[in-house]
């Protein structure tokens, strides 16, 4: 009976256990309870410190402070106010990314910083397109079913009910969704922009399913959050609350329910005790080092910090860095393809208007043999403002007059982007380079080569988009190669040989020490993986209650 | 050219009735005194010498086809985000900081020159670019800097400032900042009441040579 009542309802019923949306301001941005959060001393030991107010960290700080547990969370960046600290502005948006030194190696190094990073209060969902999509039951068990990759320790049916539950928190706003695990959202679809309508004809045209959604922005005001007003910033963070960050969507119920969130504190250490358990974080807090001792350590820094993390968390119990055994910490780190082409119509498109992600397509997510190789792609829509499209402009080959004439031509172009499945390889990796940052802590690097499934997967990605632009009646295409996301890195299994946590996010060997955040993801699917952190989340903070 | 509302750089542009610059009253404050400054408040060069600053800024002019004025001040905004070592989160393993790059790169232009990259004409420093782009500059500071990232890296920071500044907003018609006022016309060829018409939209299928070859 439940399904059906939710689809009468769309779009009334909110979240009865997260009043993130009645705890904002409608008319100012900033978190109100922000001036009554409450403050533990450095003296006393707190239930649980995590590291990192991202989606993983906020998610479970929400889920467990409402359980009771005293929390602080350390954040390396400031608490935002959008109102005064986040501007409507592509280059003015600078402080959102994580722009502090890190080395990229490898034979196809990832960018990183505004491409993947966030930092502050939020994490790097303030700056994230707003795509919402589930993974498949599929990606759960990608070696026993393609003889790739890794199998998850969990279920898609595990996840499942946190997946319902989160997308009723953001909330999210979709079409039906056919495919995967065939699902309903809280919330109707956005209306489209011109472009979006473009390539959806050029979709159907070519037999490829394409749907409105799914998109972390409630299609109506949720609480005292209001309507998305269409002005295209999502990648800039959200000025208006509509766009869901944890800033507004767990945050605002964790503080409620007693947690701290201690910005402007980098952690540097975990410490341990004799006996090799974790006793607490030491951080760094505007020049001053500061411990907080906690009964337990959750790190939610993701792909990159989180492993940094562990690798300088050295002691005489874990010489190689916390939980690193055996060498594990690092590896498998993934990102995915995410060439972008774009069209040219004779019409006006302002591909700058609307939220960047409007429509998707899981059509070519699973694998299909017939293509030569194993998983798929996806495709969704993106709206480059002025320096991203800039940037397309030139990875085709354009400077000067030439760029100048294309960058004048911008109105008339939309551009689609695939996510395309990587997948995951152990010298893939973070490691701890020879630099330290301005805390004094090894910077992170970062190695990135594909293999030869993760090329066929591109070129087959950019071809479709080129197909679909040509059916819509494009007069003309340009392409860029990048990547998009990072999972992986500190990733869940069923041994330590393989993995750095257990299915109940416990690092191996150190059991009051967990890791809730992208980095352990042991796949990656062609899906964003925001929502499924904060599914994660969702169910670790279930896993650590029953503990 | 004559008439046009906004300044654009060169005088350029499609949209002559356009000037973004009399919406900015529409705009949040944080938003409006952050724009608003790329205009008023041209930073003086602080990081680059005067040598470095004669190169670079002939390179930027020849990468943005600004060959007349009124310019962007590419240069300066470039050189204010490095004096305040603002960086952009990533540096490729087998490359110096951006801001030593930027350094090497006027070295290295001076260099394959023969002298000052600023004082050829326009054929040569054109020739000089195109080879940069295409990551084949070789001998003395290229053969220590790898071409082709060196040319990203200040690419990037180029395009970051020129397609930041409202003259360049005017030129492509773009909306720029859009808090609070949004947009409320979606579809294909939909153009919101206070974004301007275009004139002169070239056919980018018929028209390819006009744009040159990069």
């Amino acid at each position: 009976m439940k399904r059906p009542v939710r689809a009468l309802a769309k779009g009334a019923l909110g979240p009865a256990d997260n009043d993130s949306r009645y705890l904002l301001d409608p008319h100012r941005r900033g978190l109100p309870n922000r001036d009554r959060m409450a403050r533990y001393d450095l003296d006393a030991e707190v239930d649980l410190v995590i590291v990192g107010a991202g989606a993983g960290g906020s998610t479970l700080a929400q889920r467990l402070a409402r359980r009771g547990w005293r929390i602080v969370v350390l954040e390396s960046g400031p608490f935002w106010d959008p109102d005064r600290d986040w501007v409507s502005d592509e280059a003015g948006s600078h402080k959102i990314y994580w722009t502090a030194p890190r080395v990229i190696g490898g034979q196809d190094p990832v960018e990183l910083g505004k491409n993947n990073s966030g930092h502050g209060v939020g994490g790097s969902m303030v700056h994230f397109a707003g795509y919402a999509p589930r993974f498949h039951p599929s990606d759960f068990r990608v070696f026993s079913e393609d003889g790739v990759g890794a199998d998850w320790p969990i279920t898609y049916d595990e996840l499942r009910p946190h997946y319902e539950r989160v997308e009723a928190e953001l909330p999210v706003s979709g079409q039906d969704w056919p495919w995967g695990d065939p699902h309903r959202y809280p919330y109707n679809a956005h209306p489209v922009s011109g472009g979006a309508q473009q390539a959806m004809r050029g979709a159907h045209r070519l037999g490829i399913g394409m749907r409105v959604g799914p998109v972390a922005i409630p299609n109506g005001a949720f609480g005292n959050r209001p309507h998305c007003i269409y002005r295209g910033f999502c990648l800039q963070g959200c000025k208006v609350n509509a766009k869901a960050s944890p800033l507004i969507t767990h945050l605002p119920d964790a503080i409620e329910h007693g947690v701290e969130v201690r910005a402007d504190s980098h952690a540097v250490r975990i410490e341990v005790d004799g006996r090799g358990r974790c006793a607490g974080v030491s951080y760094d807090a505007g020049g001053a080092l500061r411990f907080q001792p906690a009964a337990a350590v959750a790190v939610c820094g993701y792909s990159i910090e989180t492993p940094r993390l562990l690798l300088n968390s050295t002691s005489a119990r874990w010489p190689n860095g916390l939980a690193n055994d055996h060498d594990q910490v690092g590896r498998y780190i993934m990102v995915q393809g995410a060439p972008q082409v774009a069209g040219r119509f004779s019409e006006r498109m302002h591909m700058y208007k609307a939220p960047p992600p409007e429509i998707s397509s899981e059509h070519f997510y699973e694998t299909d043999l017939s293509r030569g190789f194993a998983r798929g792609f996806s495709i969704q829509t993106v709206g480059p403002q002025p320096i991203a499209w800039a940037e397309h402009v030139l990875a085709d080959g354009h400077w000067g007059p030439a760029l100048r004439e294309y960058m004048r031509d911008y109105n008339h172009w939309f551009t689609l982007g695939a996510l395309s499945e990587l997948l995951p390889l152990a010298e893939n990796r973070v490691t701890l380079a020879d630099e330290t940052d301005v805390h004094g802590m090894p910077v992170a690097r970062m190695d990135y080569t594909q293999c030869d499934n993760d090329r066929a997967n591109i070129a087959m990605a950019k071809q479709t988009l080129h197909d679909i632009w040509e059916a819509a009646g494009a007069q003309d295409v340009l392409t860029i190669d990048r990547y998009a996301h990072l999972v992986g890195g500190c990733r869940m299994g069923t041994a330590p040989e393989s993995s750095v946590v257990d299915a109940d996010h416990r690092a191996w060997g150190v059991d009051n020490l967990f890791i809730v955040d992208g980095s352990v993801m042991p796949t990656q699917g062609s899906a964003n993986p925001a929502l499924t952190v904060m599914a994660l989340a969702s169910r670790a903070a279930d896993r650590l209650r029953a503990a | 050219m004559g008439g046009r509302q906004g300044t654009t750089p060169q005088g350029r542009g499609r949209y002559p009735d356009y000037d973004i610059l009399e919406n900015a009253s529409h705009w949040d404050e944080v938003t409006r005194e952050v724009v608003l400054s790329r205009v008023h408040d041209v930073p003086p060069i602080r990081f680059f010498d005067e040598a470095q600053a004669r190169t670079l800024g002939a390179f930027c002019d020849m990468v943005l086809a600004q060959d007349r004025e009124p310019r962007v001040p590419v240069l300066n905004m470039v050189d204010a985000k490095l004096a305040a070592g603002q960086l952009d989160g990533f540096r490729y393993a087998d490359m110096p900081e951006d801001p030593e790059t930027w350094k090497r790169v006027a070295a290295g232009l001076d260099e394959v020159a023969g002298g000052s990259f600023a004082a050829l004409g326009h054929d040569e420093r054109h020739a000089i670019v195109d080879r940069f782009s295409q990551g084949e500059l070789e001998g003395g500071v290229w053969d220590e800097l790898p071409c082709s990232r060196a040319f990203s890296v200040v690419m990037r920071a180029i395009l970051a400032a020129f397609y930041s500044h409202p003259w360049v907003w005017n030129e492509i018609g773009y909306g720029g900042p859009r808090y609070p006022r949004g947009y409320q016309r979606l579809g294909v060829g939909a153009v919101e009441p206070d974004m301007a018409r275009e004139v002169d939209a070239a056919d980018p299928v018929r028209e390819t040579s006009d744009r040159g070859s990069a």
